[in-house]
């Protein structure tokens, strides 16, 4: 069964086309076969009926006129009139007008035609060399007492014999019909004699046994006592009655059936036929003039073996009519989904890659042409989508190239040579900075600004990508311009008014000092916060370490607490003022505080990426956890330090994507050096 | 993010709460302008049903507070809790903008 889901379209619908015209048409050469059937049987009693009467009637009219030729005869001899020549004349005629007659005898009752004659009866009968005359009667024949002769007489009627076979008579079987004729005697009918008409039944039997019913039907005849006159079975006419046979067999039904055909009656009923044992039809009818009875027996299956054929030949038409409507139905399924199996061929082209594949063409809008439609928009759909699609990917890619590219410029602007002066051994720094994305918004700085001033810091704009990185580029830039511009401007006023001047004294300890971080953050976030439409900011830390001192001042602007870790001693956050992120608004000022670092400290900035680095259970890095991975990696150097510590962060994000950049910058004062002025 | 605006004296008091991060900060730039346009100009931004906010969540307050001083309108902001206030702490906002303890705080002002 499950193969029939697998199979096609054209095959179910085939399928079940040809199931459904095949179940009609077996039930139709049923339905026609039965009601045939039934038709034939219905015509068979009439026909059979038919049948049986015309045999009686063909029979009738060979036997029904003896009588009545004896019978005249009789009448002739009651008028008295014939003389001995006269009855040998008219015997002769009637064997010469009778055919059927083969001899006639008028035999007389004794001493009843002459006086002294006991017996007297003329007999003319057919011999091979023609008609020949002869005497009946004599002490070798007793014909008084013959059935031919005592029957007719005693009951006064014409009567048919029993068939008999007659030697004289070349030992074929007759039958006698005799009349009995009378004379007048004391005023009362007395018999006179009898007139006896032989009949030859070798054409009878010739006759019935000649009747072809069907194949293996057949006809036979019964006398009054039920005597076979013939049956189709040897050696049973004449020497067996249907009772006897009856008896035999022990079949109460023929029993009853001779009875009732004895009795001259006429049916059509259904029997088993004790000859051949088929069941079938008998039909029965008497013959009134001998008063006997003709049966014909009918086998049932060569009664249908019309109706069989004809069963057959509509089975076989409607067989080759199936056949015929199967290739047909094949045809037509195939037909019907010809146009389907080709939309699936150009279905698999589309799929396979060929846009451009040719739908086949649709006649008519019938289910299949809606669906090749509806087809060709999806097809055309898909050009407009992978075309929209490739278009995009390939500015994406343009884009993507491009963020490359600018990212390798923002790292560039970064500085990246460790040790930035390798002469310089105050100082161990090392940076660096993962962004989350190509670009970002985190950056960090370190120059010198003044002879023994080292001016470090970092910086996170707000927001990530192509926005921060432009912001960030432009944040970095500015914030050294101006820490340079400001050193360069206390340079000269210092150079230009030295003596005496409390103020130019004191500018020009400035100037000495170096660069201001909470100056450069206030010019700084003043230069951002203008034409800040995008309302954008910068948190920044700055620092500018004075290398002969260790002292450092520093600005924070909105930034994180950097970390402090001193040679001995507890690690620890510098506090900062909290003041604002810079570019924000204008006229922010921004504080500068100062600690002294003892050689062998340790100053760590980092930004919120650190800190805020989130892992798949969303808990933060956080502030305990850098202060405490920073103590335990105080020993290393700056960039063993930096590294350890960004893999710390990357190991706890565990898989997690990285939101945001990651900056770090280590500078550890190692003490004046060899340049200490 | 919900708004609930309520007229107090001078000043218009807006409730705001939920989160302002980069897909809903827009929204509250969008509430400022619209009361700006109907003519309030003084606002009193109650922050104490905001559960958190971003540094996009910043930059629409600056933006929201530039467009009013440009147009001679106020904007405070009160009722700061748990990680809004420390954000405001730590990114100064505190210092660049006026921000209450409280409601009455905020509108007792002149």
């Amino acid at each position: 069964m499950r193969r029939y889901w697998t199979r096609g379209l054209a095959f179910r619908l085939s399928a079940l086309v040809l199931t459904a015209t095949g179940i009609v048409l077996v039930g139709i050469v049923l339905a026609t076969y039965f009601l045939a059937r039934e038709a034939l049987l219905h015509n068979v009693e009439s026909n059979a009926r038919n049948q049986a009467q015309s045999l009686v009637f063909r029979i009738e009219a060979v036997l029904a006129p003896i009588p009545r030729v004896a019978q005249g005869v009789a009448y002739e001899l009651e008028s008295g009139s014939l003389s001995d020549e006269d009855i040998r004349l008219r015997q002769r005629r009637v064997l010469a007008d009778n055919e059927a007659i083969y001899g006639m005898a008028v035999a007389f009752e004794p001493y009843a035609r002459h006086p002294e004659e006991l017996y007297y009866a003329p007999y003319i009968f057919r011999s091979p060399l023609g008609p020949k005359a002869s005497n009946l009667g004599g002490t070798d024949y007793r014909y008084h007492g013959m059935d031919w002769y005592q029957i007719p007489r005693e009951l006064d009627k014409i009567v048919w014999s029993e068939p008999y076979y007659d030697e004289g008579g070349g030992n074929s079987l007759m039958t006698t019909c005799s009349v009995p004729f009378h004379r007048m005697e004391d005023g009362q009918r007395r018999v006179l004699g009898v007139v006896t008409a032989d009949v030859s039944l070798e054409w009878l039997k010739r006759l019935v046994a000649g009747i072809s019913v069907l194949d293996t039907g057949y006809a036979y005849l019964i006398t009054r006592n039920g005597t076979y006159v013939t049956h189709p079975a040897p050696g049973v006419a004449y020497h067996e009655s249907i009772f006897s046979r009856a008896e035999e067999k022990g079949d109460l039904d023929l029993r009853r059936l001779g009875q009732d055909m004895v009795r001259g009656g006429s049916k059509f009923v259904p029997t088993t036929s004790l000859h051949t044992g088929k069941p079938g039809f008998l039909v029965y009818a008497p013959l009134p003039s001998v008063g006997w009875s003709l049966g014909v027996f009918y086998p049932r299956d060569e009664l249908l073996t019309d109706v069989n054929r004809l069963a057959l030949v509509s089975a076989a038409l409607g067989g080759g009519g199936f056949l015929a409507l199967a290739v047909l139905v094949a045809f037509i399924a195939r037909g019907i989904t010809r146009p389907l199996r080709r939309l699936t061929t150009a279905a698999r082209a589309v799929a396979g890659g060929n846009l451009e594949a040719p739908l086949p063409q649709q006649h008519g809008r019938d289910e299949v042409a809606e669906l090749a439609a509806s087809f060709g928009h999806m097809q055309s759909s898909l050009r407009d989508y992978i075309r929209d699609l490739t278009s995009a990917t390939a500015s994406r890619e343009r884009m993507e190239s491009e963020l490359r590219i600018a990212h390798d410029i923002q790292m560039g602007i970064l500085p990246k040579i460790f040790p930035p002066f390798p002469d310089r051994t105050e100082i161990d720094l090392f940076a660096s900075l993962s962004p989350a994305r190509e670009v970002g918004g985190d950056f960090y700085d370190f120059f010198p600004c003044g002879e023994n001033q080292f001016c470090f810091l970092v910086g996170d704009v707000s927001g990530k990508g192509v926005p921060a990185a432009f912001y960030m580029a432009v944040a970095k830039t500015l914030i050294k311009a101006v820490a340079e511009s400001s050193r360069a401007a206390a340079q000269r006023s210092s150079d230009s008014k030295r003596d005496g001047d409390p103020d130019a004294q004191a500018r020009g300890m400035a100037a000495r000092r170096g660069a201001d971080p909470g100056r450069i953050l206030t010019r700084a976030s003043n230069d951002l916060a203008q034409d800040n439409e995008s309302c954008m900011f910068v948190t920044i830390f700055c620092a500018v370490l004075d290398m002969r001192t260790g002292e450092v001042r520093y600005a924070s602007a909105g930034h994180n607490p950097p970390v402090l870790v001193r040679a001995s001693g507890a690690p620890e956050y510098i506090p900062t003022r909290q003041e604002p992120v810079a570019g924000a608004m204008e006229g922010v000022e921004y504080t500068t505080d100062t600690l002294t670092l003892a050689p062998g400290d340790l100053m760590l900035l980092y930004t919120d990426g650190v800190t805020e680095a989130m892992n798949p259970a969303l808990e933060l890095y956080g502030e305990a956890r850098l202060l405490n991975r920073a103590a335990a990696l105080a020993a290393a150097d700056t960039k063993d330090l930096c590294a350890r510590l960004s893999e710390d962060v990357h190991a706890f994000a565990d898989g997690a994507e990285q939101s945001d950049d990651i900056t770090l910058l280590a500078l550890r004062f190692r003490g004046p050096g060899a340049n200490a002025g | 993010m919900d708004f609930t605006q309520t007229k107090d004296g001078p000043f218009l008091v807006l409730q705001v709460s939920g989160r302002m991060d980069t897909i809903t900060a827009p929204e509250f730039e969008a509430q400022c302008a619209a009361c700006l346009d109907a003519g309030e100009k003084r606002l009193v931004v109650d922050l104490s049903g905001l559960d958190y906010i971003s540094s996009a969540g910043l930059r629409s307050i600056l933006s929201a507070a530039k467009k009013l001083k440009a147009q001679s309108g106020d904007i405070a902001f009160c009722a700061l809790s748990g990680i809004v206030a420390e954000v405001f702490a730590v990114s100064g906002f505190n210092k660049l903008l006026p921000v209450f303890a409280t409601r009455q705080e905020a509108l007792a002002r002149a």
